[in-house]
């Protein structure tokens, strides 16, 4: 399993909606581990001053990210894997 | 997994047995009746919905079935209305009963023919979904019960899965013959996908149950 950043611009999203996003998105996670495909959405980050969202999740492959956000209509930008660190790594 | 979770999986599933392209309102109502019911009948201030009537098979589980599918747009308008009444609310997170309150102005679909099959209003059906958040007020509360623990206890009741807590709770037994009878194999538990949690189907229940026979007389 590895680890990816979902980069979205969000100009004008309230906290609302971004609570919506969420819902959908661990409905869709679940339903897609349900399947067989393991998907799991670890947190976000809301970047205020520009509006932007990224969110990080846990899947086998890029495309399984990719589809758990298309699943749960969020948008999105980008998607890239990325390479945990922790302080406790260091 | 919280009771919105649990509609909204439930949601996902009426999508893939009707073999739908999108998860619409209807399947989100579907969803949150079902997240409600017991027994297959969604109790909500007068009215009795059987979900059997709505073409819901209520004891088969959410089983990951293809084909895939994804949220409606309209079903992405619904979340975002229950968020915003949740906010209204002064509630921190969207429950069942912000999404049910999100229908009440819907006239088309599955709420639509509700409104007209039972008569159903916008105020009354808010009426309804508020008592259910709340728990009922019948004057007969002596002070020991608070409302809140009220309100949680029938959201319980009315839950399908349970923990290992609620579970000893329901039947009068400790919690540790309870995780006794799931290390057996007596009870079939469930873990939730990528946690430890534990959940048990309230229906499941009654396999621990043994019927007495009554003392035979002897001959």
């Amino acid at each position: 399993m590895s680890f990816f950043v979902v980069k979205r611009d969000l100009p004008g999203i309230t906290p609302e909606a971004l609570q919506s996003a969420g819902i959908r998105a661990k409905s869709c996670c679940a339903e897609m581990t349900g399947e067989g495909q393991p998907v799991r959405w670890v947190r976000s980050f809301y970047l205020p001053e520009t509006a932007q969202t990224h969110c990080y999740f846990e899947a086998a492959s890029k495309s399984a990210v990719e589809e758990a956000n298309q699943r749960a209509r969020i948008p999105f930008t980008q998607i890239v894997e990325v390479v945990e660190m922790t302080p406790d790594m260091v | 997994m919280n009771d919105t979770d649990l509609a909204a999986s439930f949601a996902i599933f009426a999508a893939k047995q009707r073999r739908a392209d999108e998860v619409t309102p209807d399947h989100i109502l579907l969803g949150c009746l079902r997240a409600i019911s017991r027994f297959g009948i969604a109790t909500l201030g007068p009215w009795s919905l059987d979900l059997e009537a709505l073409g819901v098979d209520w004891v088969r589980q959410p089983d990951g079935l293809r084909p895939k599918v994804a949220y409606s747009a309209e079903a992405v308008e619904l979340f975002d209305r229950a968020a915003r009444i949740a906010k209204s609310a002064r509630e921190s997170g969207v429950g069942v009963n912000h999404l049910l309150a999100a229908f009440a102005t819907e006239e088309g679909g599955l709420m639509g023919e509700l409104k007209r099959a039972h008569g159903i209003t916008s105020a009354s059906w808010r009426a309804a979904v508020a008592r259910l958040g709340q728990g009922e007020t019948n004057g007969t509360n002596s002070g020991a019960e608070s409302k809140r623990d009220r309100a949680g206890s029938e959201a319980r009741s009315a839950r399908e899965y349970l923990t290992p807590e609620e579970a000893a709770e329901a039947l009068g037994i400790h919690v540790q013959t309870m995780r006794a009878y799931i290390r057996s194999g007596r009870l079939p538990a469930f873990r939730l996908a990528g946690e430890r949690a534990i959940r048990l189907l309230r229906s499941d229940l009654e396999k621990v149950l043994e019927p007495l026979q009554g003392e035979k007389k002897e001959e």
